[in-house]
């Protein structure tokens, strides 16, 4: 499907009202260590849309502050946006993938408050003081993460493109404590699909790095 | 001399692991140039006919958006001609013929995705829609099929003391990669840069220097990552056309990815097929004819043809042969290859009436296979280069335990399980393509090698790394190899398994060359402790030259480069490919055992144990070959039990376009599962002795399981997916 539905949200716009050849933009500003910075923004036409433009409106947009890796974030979103595309197309966080935006392949997985969720499924809106956690948030500088690690002893990927998702969601099903038998790790890691066909890996590395190997 | 081995064979691990485990690896929509802007396709709801009108106003209307584009509005492009597959390629939105459902007719650019995917749902259009034809089943075949024959196979057959008369179908299977085929375009005046998901960086460059009538030096296509693709990625498609023309059309970098929706109707996909397959042998086993008809989808505007008439070609000894592979022109998008091309495909039918036969005589299936080895390949009258099909029948079922297996069907129980085991043999041919690799060493003692090749998964960088590092006598962290830019030296398509031997080839060649280069330097220079001695005596490990019978008497490249004042020196390596008349007869072989239980009351099967054997020659890195074979085995658990790209016929939309409901591999499903690689090198099929082994791991896993199938339950399916009612 080419479109998603709008959802409107009952935060007003923070946006004042468009003009036909008034650009629109998203800011988004990052606050680092108390100082202020406006980064990621998306700069609107440079050409006057078409006439019809008159009586359009500015897309509802919504203030959210939330935490990403440990930063503290505040954006104003257009209310439509997802997650996944806050961090893609406005944080420049492209390590989460978007397989299907439908829930159904999991590349897009993140911890949300420490649980996993699909971010695609997931409106930024809502996430008001939501602490996010997504694969570049795993390594400690130089130091991977201990099922990063056992994803590469044990070559649990293949193309790498579900690998991030994989990851996260590996370590959300450690955290849950689904971690007892291989078959309960294959239970609780089938949100997220792998095309190359490195699932048996991928058991292997959560294992791993759940301590059960 | 022959260089020492120590970085090939050895299980490495992959060169860009931590790229790709931190979420730093760069896929073609991770990519965002200064000022990109949003583009959203949309595409046809009917199947067949013309557009009348389209309505944009709406859309237009948006706040940010900047350009509806369609046929009414798109600037013409040149006319293309000579291109493959044969036919008429879809051009991007130049008239208002609508060839199948799903074919975008409009793209919507906007500031954000948001409003682009919003618009793109405004956009009104009207057509004036023709009746569709999308059903093999209910179309005509083109009359003018590709055939073979050899000897007088209905002859044969008549007087076969037995004969088998089958059936089989096959659905249609998406190829679904995870990574969604995705395009960056962005122009800067004349030259366009393109961040794209593609197998082939330079074929990007052809179709769209030919798309636009530009030079193919105004173009460059980035790809350093590919998301999987199977083969989806192996065509430049019609979005990645439209995506560059938006961007000149907004004079804006575009940044355009398929929805998973999108992705079954624009994408290719193996094609669904009909087959009839007579055979005829005798009593004790030896085939001596048989007779193979395809009917297989094709476009109407694309003619596309795979080797799925393969296996029943030359795989067993058979003197009389008869086939016909007809073209089936429906109302959909073109087919394209996937994973194991035609062989896959054509796998299904032979080594299932192989196991129907031996069922027929009472005959093991391996011994079945074994009486009919033939003793050359009777398509072309070729030697083989390497054929150890026997040995991957004798490690398989040593490996797996088929001395366990009780012949009779319905046999054995585990609880309300039914237990059955099967097998089936593969094949593939060793394709091998021109191409060049460039290396530089620098002064440091670091090498650079890259060519335009590509990596969906195998772990092209890693495995050319090794290949380099052994050929210049250094380690693998001594060597980075670069690939995925249109700018390196020619590579063929990613694709067909041939990246190893091609590309491997040519990276041998190029750091060969330096390396002898190196040596030349070193024996001419009187300062050398080198200086003197016989070059062909000379090896280099570690990045140091030394005599092979007297280690202690060379010294390091960086001396050497040094003390010539040498920055680096570099080489150009070259592969001429497959030549014009071959030899031999080269292809990969497989043997795959399966083991299913199958529900009895539910006809649910689960595939509890799997152990594939393969004869691909030299293996580089035992590792990623078994991740290679590993992931083959369950993608070829969605071939068997799961995949298949379901369509309403009333006007060619596909039902299931989406993975929830075109069901996939889960790690739920996963068996226990092991691969083996016969040890062989096959040094007349290409200068480093690989066969390739993409393809090859998931020929015959369908057949393998089918077979365990009718061994568990005593029922025959010759369709796939093999569905729980058929079961029942």
């Amino acid at each position: 499907m080419s479109t998603e539905h709008p959802v409107q949200a009952e935060t007003p716009s923070v946006e004042p009202p468009s003009t036909p050849t008034r650009r629109t933009f998203i800011a988004t500003t990052t606050v680092v260590g108390g100082v202020a910075v406006a980064g990621g923004l998306v700069a609107g036409p440079l050409t006057p849309v078409a006439e019809e433009a008159v009586a359009a409106e500015a897309p509802p947009g919504s203030r959210v502050s939330l935490t990403v890796n440990g930063v503290r974030r505040t954006v104003t979103v257009d209310n439509r946006t997802s997650l996944l595309d806050l961090l893609r197309e406005h944080l420049d966080l492209t390590g989460s993938k978007k397989g299907c935006n439908a829930g159904a392949c999991g590349a897009c997985t993140v911890l949300v408050d420490g649980r996993r969720i699909n971010s695609c499924l997931t409106l930024a809106v809502r996430l008001d003081g939501a602490e996010v956690t997504t694969i570049e948030g795993l390594a400690k500088g130089d130091r991977l993460h201990p099922l990063q690690q056992a994803f590469i002893d044990q070559d649990a990927f293949q193309c790498g493109f579900c690998t991030p998702g994989q990851i996260v969601s590996g370590v959300g099903c450690i955290k849950e404590g689904h971690t007892g038998s291989p078959e309960e790790i294959r239970e609780w890691m089938s949100g997220n699909l792998c095309r190359c066909g490195c699932y048996v890996k991928i058991e292997r590395a959560v294992e791993q790095a759940a301590g059960r190997k | 001399m022959s260089q020492p081995q120590a970085a090939v064979g050895a299980a490495a691990p992959r060169v860009d692991a931590r790229l790709r485990v931190t979420g730093k690896a760069k896929y073609a929509a991770d990519n965002s140039p200064d000022g990109v802007v949003h583009a959203v396709l949309v595409e046809s709801s009917v199947g067949r006919g013309r557009v009348t009108g389209i309505d944009a106003r709406a859309a237009e209307a948006q706040t940010g958006v900047l350009k509806v584009i369609s046929h009414l509005n798109a600037p013409e492009l040149p006319p293309r001609e000579g291109q493959f597959p044969p036919g008429e390629p879809l051009r991007p939105l130049q008239d208002d013929r609508i060839r199948f459902f799903g074919q975008p007719v409009a793209v919507v650019v906007a500031t954000t995705l948001e409003t682009a995917q919003h618009a793109a749902s405004l956009v009104e259009v009207s057509y004036d829609a023709e009746p569709v034809s999308t059903d093999i089943s209910a179309a005509e075949p083109a009359d003018d099929p590709e055939t073979y024959a050899r000897g007088d196979a209905d002859g044969a057959l008549e007087s076969a003391p037995v004969r088998l008369d089958l059936t089989y179908r096959m659905a249609r299977n998406h190829h679904n990669p995870i990574e969604p085929a995705g395009t960056v375009a962005r122009w800067d005046g004349d030259r366009l840069t393109v961040w794209e998901k593609t197998q082939y960086v330079q074929g990007t460059v052809f179709t769209l220097s030919a798309e636009f009538g530009i030079p193919p030096d105004s173009i460059r296509v980035i790809s350093p990552f590919v998301g999987g693709a199977f083969g989806s990625a192996a065509r430049t498609w019609v979005q990645s056309v439209i995506a560059a023309l938006a961007a000149r059309e907004v004079k804006r970098p575009v940044k355009l990815v398929l929805t998973r929706r999108q992705l079954y109707f624009g994408v290719g996909f193996r094609p669904a097929y009909e087959y009839e397959l007579r055979l005829g042998g005798n009593r004790q086993g030896r085939l001596t004819a048989s007779a193979h008809d395809i009917r297989t989808e094709s476009s109407r505007y694309e003619r596309h043809s795979e080797h799925v008439l393969e296996p029943g070609r030359m795989l067993y000894s058979t003197p009389n042969v008869r086939q016909a592979y007809r073209h089936v022109p429906l109302d959909v998008s073109t087919p394209w290859f996937m994973r194991g091309p035609g062989y896959a495909s054509g796998a299904f039918p032979v080594e299932t009436a192989m196991d129907e036969l031996a069922h027929e005589l009472g005959l093991d299936p391996i011994e079945l296979r074994l009486r009919n080895e033939p003793a050359d390949d009777e398509s072309t009258n070729l030697p083989f280069s390497t054929r150890r099909l026997r040995d991957c029948y004798r490690a398989g079922a040593r490996e797996f335990g088929w001395h366990r297996r009780n012949p009779k069907p319905r046999s054995t129980r585990d609880g309300d399980w039914l237990i059955g085991m099967g097998m089936a043999a593969g094949v593939y041919d060793t394709q091998r393509s021109e191409a060049q690799a460039s290396v530089r060493l620098d002064a440091d003692g670091i090498a650079l090698v890259q060519s335009a090749t590509s990596d969906m998964g195998p772990g092209t960088a890693t495995s050319m790394t090794q290949v380099a590092a052994d050929a210049l006598g250094l380690t693998m962290r001594q060597v980075t190899f670069r690939l995925g830019d249109s700018l390196m030296p020619p590579a063929p398509v990613h694709a067909g398994s041939q990246t190893m031997a091609s590309v491997g080839s040519a990276v041998q060649d190029g750091c060969d060359k330096l390396r002898k280069q190196a040596i030349t330097l070193a024996v001419g220079d009187e300062d050398s402790p080198l200086y003197g001695a016989d070059a062909a005596d000379i090896v280099v490990r570690g990045g140091r030259l030394y005599v092979k019978n007297n280690p202690t008497r060379g010294e390091t490249y960086q001396r050497l480069l040094a003390r010539n004042n040498r920055s680096h020196l570099e080489a150009m390596g070259s592969y001429a490919g497959a030549s014009e008349a071959e030899k031999f007869s080269f292809y990969a072989y497989a043997a795959t055992f399966a083991e299913v239980a199958v529900d009895a009351h539910l006809g649910l099967v689960r595939v509890r144990r799997m152990v594939g054997v393969y004869d691909a020659a030299r293996i580089i890195n035992p590792r990623l070959a078994d991740s290679q074979a590993i992931g083959a085995m369950t993608g070829g658990i969605g071939h068997a039990l799961l995949e298949h790209t379901v369509t309403d016929h009333r006007d060619g939309r596909i039902v299931n376009a989406n993975l929830a409901d075109y069901l996939v591999p889960t790690h739920a499903d996963m068996p226990e599962m092991k691969a083996i690689y016969i040890e062989g090198e096959d040094y007349e099929a290409d200068p480093i002795g690989v066969k390739g082994l993409g393809e090859i791991v998931i020929v015959g896993v369908a057949p393998a399981i089918a077979n365990a199938v009718f061994n568990a339950t005593g029922r025959r399916v010759r369709e796939l997916p093999i569905k729980p009612e058929a079961l029942l």
